[in-house]
C-alpha cells in the first residue's frame, strides 16, 4: 500500500491579482484564433440567399394589417354588417 | 477600435469586415465559449451588419456597432439552447453546452472564464482585452455603466477565486504525485 501525503503545507488558496487576472485574459483571448478565418464569398452567399431583413417584414405585415383593419370598418360600416349594422331592439309594450 | 473609425461601413463594409473580424470573433468567443459557434456567428453578425450598414450612424466607431451586433447575437444563441434543452429530444436536438465548456476549456484560464455567465464573459473581455472603458462596454451591451463595473468586479473576483483554488489544487496533486516517487 503506497503512502499518499494529503496534507498541503500551504494553508488558504493563493488568489492571483486583478493585473495578473487581466495579463491571463489577455493571453487566453490571444490564443483564441479562428480555423477558417475570414471568408467573404460565404459572407456574400448568406446575404444572397437570405430574405428580406426582419425590418422589411415586420413593417410591411404591420402596414398589411393596418390596410384590412380599416377596410374591414369600412365595408361593414358601408353594408351594415355586424356590430356595425343596424342592430334589433325586442320591444315589448304592455296592452 | 479606433483604427476602424475612418471606415465607412456603407461603402468600404468588405475592408472592415477584414480588419474587424478577428475582433468580432473573440468577443463573440468569449460568450459563447465555442469556437466553431463562435466562427458560424461572426459571419452571421457581419451579414446582418451588411444588411443594416445604411442605418450605421456614427455616434461610436464602427468597431463597437459590430460586436453588439454580435454580442446579442451570441446571447440570442445561447438562449435557445437554453430553451432547446427543455424541448423534448425528438423535436430539438441540441448539444450541451456544458458539453462544450468542458471540451473547450483545458487551461486553468479558460476554466475560470468557462464559470463566469456570458454576460460577465463579454464585459470582462471587452474591458481587460478590447481596453474599452466602462461607458464604451455600456454602449455596447446597452447597459447603464454602473452595471458593466459591477459586471466587471463580479467576474475577477469568481475567476481570481477559481484561479487561486485550482492552483491550490494543482500545487496538493504535484506534491503527492512527488511524494509517491520518492518512496
Amino acid at each position: 500500500m503506497p503512502y499518499v501525503e494529503d496534507k498541503t503545507t500551504r494553508g488558504g488558496f493563493s488568489s492571483p491579482s486583478e493585473a495578473d487576472v487581466s495579463r491571463m485574459i489577455r493571453a487566453e483571448v490571444d490564443s483564441w484564433t479562428p480555423r477558417r478565418g475570414p471568408d467573404w464569398p460565404d459572407i456574400l452567399i448568406r446575404i444572397a440567399s437570405s430574405g428580406p431583413s426582419p425590418w422589411v417584414i415586420y413593417t410591411t405585415a404591420s402596414a398589411a394589417l393596418a390596410v384590412i383593419l380599416i377596410a374591414a370598418f369600412l365595408v361593414g360600416s358601408a353594408l351594415d354588417l355586424g356590430g356595425l349594422g343596424l342592430q334589433p331592439a325586442q320591444v315589448h309594450l304592455n296592452h | 477600435m479606433t483604427e476602424s473609425r475612418e471606415l465607412d461601413p456603407a461603402t468600404q463594409f468588405k475592408q472592415l469586415y477584414d480588419q474587424e473580424y478577428l475582433s468580432v470573433y473573440r468577443s463573440i468567443r468569449a460568450v459563447v465559449m465555442e469556437s466553431a459557434a463562435a466562427e458560424d456567428l461572426t459571419q452571421e453578425t457581419f451579414v446582418r451588419a451588411y444588411r443594416a450598414r445604411h442605418r450605421y450612424t456614427p455616434t461610436a466607431p464602427p468597431g463597437a456597432w459590430l460586436r453588439r451586433i454580435g454580442i446579442n447575437l451570441a446571447i440570442s444563441h445561447l438562449r435557445r439552447q437554453k430553451l432547446a434543452r427543455f424541448l423534448p429530444a425528438r423535436l430539438y436536438m441540441a448539444p450541451d453546452r456544458r458539453d462544450y465548456d468542458r471540451a473547450e476549456a483545458r487551461d486553468v484560464v479558460g476554466k475560470a472564464m468557462a464559470v463566469l455567465s456570458p454576460k460577465l464573459r463579454a464585459a470582462v473581455v471587452l474591458h481587460y482585452y478590447d481596453g474599452l472603458t466602462r461607458e464604451e462596454i455600456a454602449s455596447v451591451l446597452g447597459v447603464p455603466a454602473g452595471t458593466v463595473a459591477s459586471r466587471i468586479a463580479k467576474a475577477v473576483a469568481i475567476m481570481r477565486k477559481t484561479i487561486g483554488n485550482d492552483q491550490d489544487l494543482d500545487t496538493t496533486r504535484s506534491r503527492s504525485e512527488g511524494a509517491l516517487r520518492g518512496r
